[in-house]
């Protein structure tokens, strides 16, 4: 039976022990940790501490030394962010932390998606993301980005106050057929219906969906805009881009 | 590569999209009481401006507290005013009409040259 102090890397048997209280999460961690490799152990820590640059370099270091693309998710970037999502779930951690992390996984699989695309796992499609100009709201969108992400979509991320023309550019530039957009302010709710304009003006807009999202936002008001689905919350969006991907995809 | 490689990479995904899933339905839950924007350090993330941020006294400036106690659901405070709907929802009638009549002007246009 391995024990805490197999574990390498200190870091990482710090947060078994300070925030994993389940005692067969704690053996499993364990378990996992003291098997994984230093170099695992590492990817794993950073991710925990969202230290993106770190998850980068140490991933491609991975690769660069031969190690599978399997034992980097098993060991590192899957196993970093069990534990993120145990502190999540026991309340030491919050949702901009778990952003962070999710992010540095980001950054850890940009290396791994095209071995995946070489064993023939493609993306479902690709996914133009951005909060709406004048509105700089950014929380449901990341958690939107996040699952679709995690449900086998690439996303683009344009951030926060995102003009039509962004959109636009993005569509071109990436071959992406589906657009979230989200507002939180009634001010800077038209500017959903304004992008959506701004597409049929570039003629491309039979070839895009647009979804729509966010706290004032409602089913009747996506359809006002002229969106092609509404969302309520994250794990909605991800089936709804689903939806629209067999449609344009 | 082979379909057992696939089978292997496409159960990864999956157990990804587990733990992201189990997080989102957990952030659902925790917003009711706790904003969204606020961190384990109890300050606020957002980039705009909020009635519950705080000027702190950890010497840097451009940190700001959450001042938000937790006890309810603070996202009645974004819930919008029917009033303020209404026009938003007039804005966009506006918004698409003449959009559509300067898409139609335009077409004329082209017909016309």
């Amino acid at each position: 039976m391995p024990e805490l102090s197999d574990i390498a890397n200190q870091f990482i048997r710090e947060e078994i022990e300070e925030f994993i209280e389940l005692p067969e999460e704690i053996e499993r961690n364990i378990t996992l940790f003291s098997r994984a490799s230093p170099l695992m152990q590492d990817i794993a820590a950073a991710l925990i501490d969202g230290d993106m640059t770190t998850v980068d370099r140490l991933t491609r270091q991975a690769l660069d030394q031969g190690v599978g693309a399997l034992e980097i998710m098993d060991d590192g970037l899957i196993a970093g962010m069990g534990i993120v999502g145990i502190k999540f779930r026991e309340g030491y951690v919050f949702v901009p932390e778990v952003l962070i992390s999710a992010r540095a996984m980001k950054a850890g699989m940009a290396h791994i998606e095209p071995i995946l695309a070489a064993s023939g796992v493609e993306p479902i499609g690709t996914v133009i993301m951005g909060t709406v100009q004048g509105d700089l709201h950014d929380i449901g969108k990341n958690l939107c980005i996040m699952l679709l992400r995690g449900g086998g979509f690439t996303v683009i991320d344009l951030g926060v106050n995102t003009k039509p023309d962004e959109f636009i550019a993005a569509v071109r530039e990436n071959d992406a057929h589906i657009i979230g957009m989200s507002a939180l302010l009634t001010t800077t709710m038209p500017n959903m219906a304004r992008t959506v304009e701004a597409f049929k003006d570039a003629g491309l807009r039979e070839g895009v969906r647009f979804m729509v999202g966010g706290a004032p936002v409602t089913p009747e008001f996506g359809r006002d805009v002229g969106a092609d689905g509404y969302g309520k919350d994250a794990l909605a969006c991800v089936e709804l881009a689903k939806k629209l991907a067999v449609e344009v995809c | 590569m082979s379909d057992s490689d696939m089978q292997a990479f496409q159960q990864r995904l999956d157990r990804m999209a587990a733990i992201f899933g189990d997080i989102v339905a957990h952030a659902e839950e925790s917003i009711l009481t706790r904003c969204p924007y606020r961190n384990r350090f109890d300050l606020c993330t957002a980039l705009f401006r909020c009635s519950n941020q705080l000027p702190t006294d950890d010497g840097e400036p451009d940190d700001l507290a959450c001042g938000h106690d937790g006890k309810f659901d603070y996202r009645s405070a974004w819930e919008s005013h029917p009033r303020a709907m209404n026009r938003t929802r007039e804005k966009i009638v506006r918004i698409r009409r003449d959009a559509a009549r300067r898409r139609r002007s335009r077409r004329e246009e082209n017909r016309g040259q």
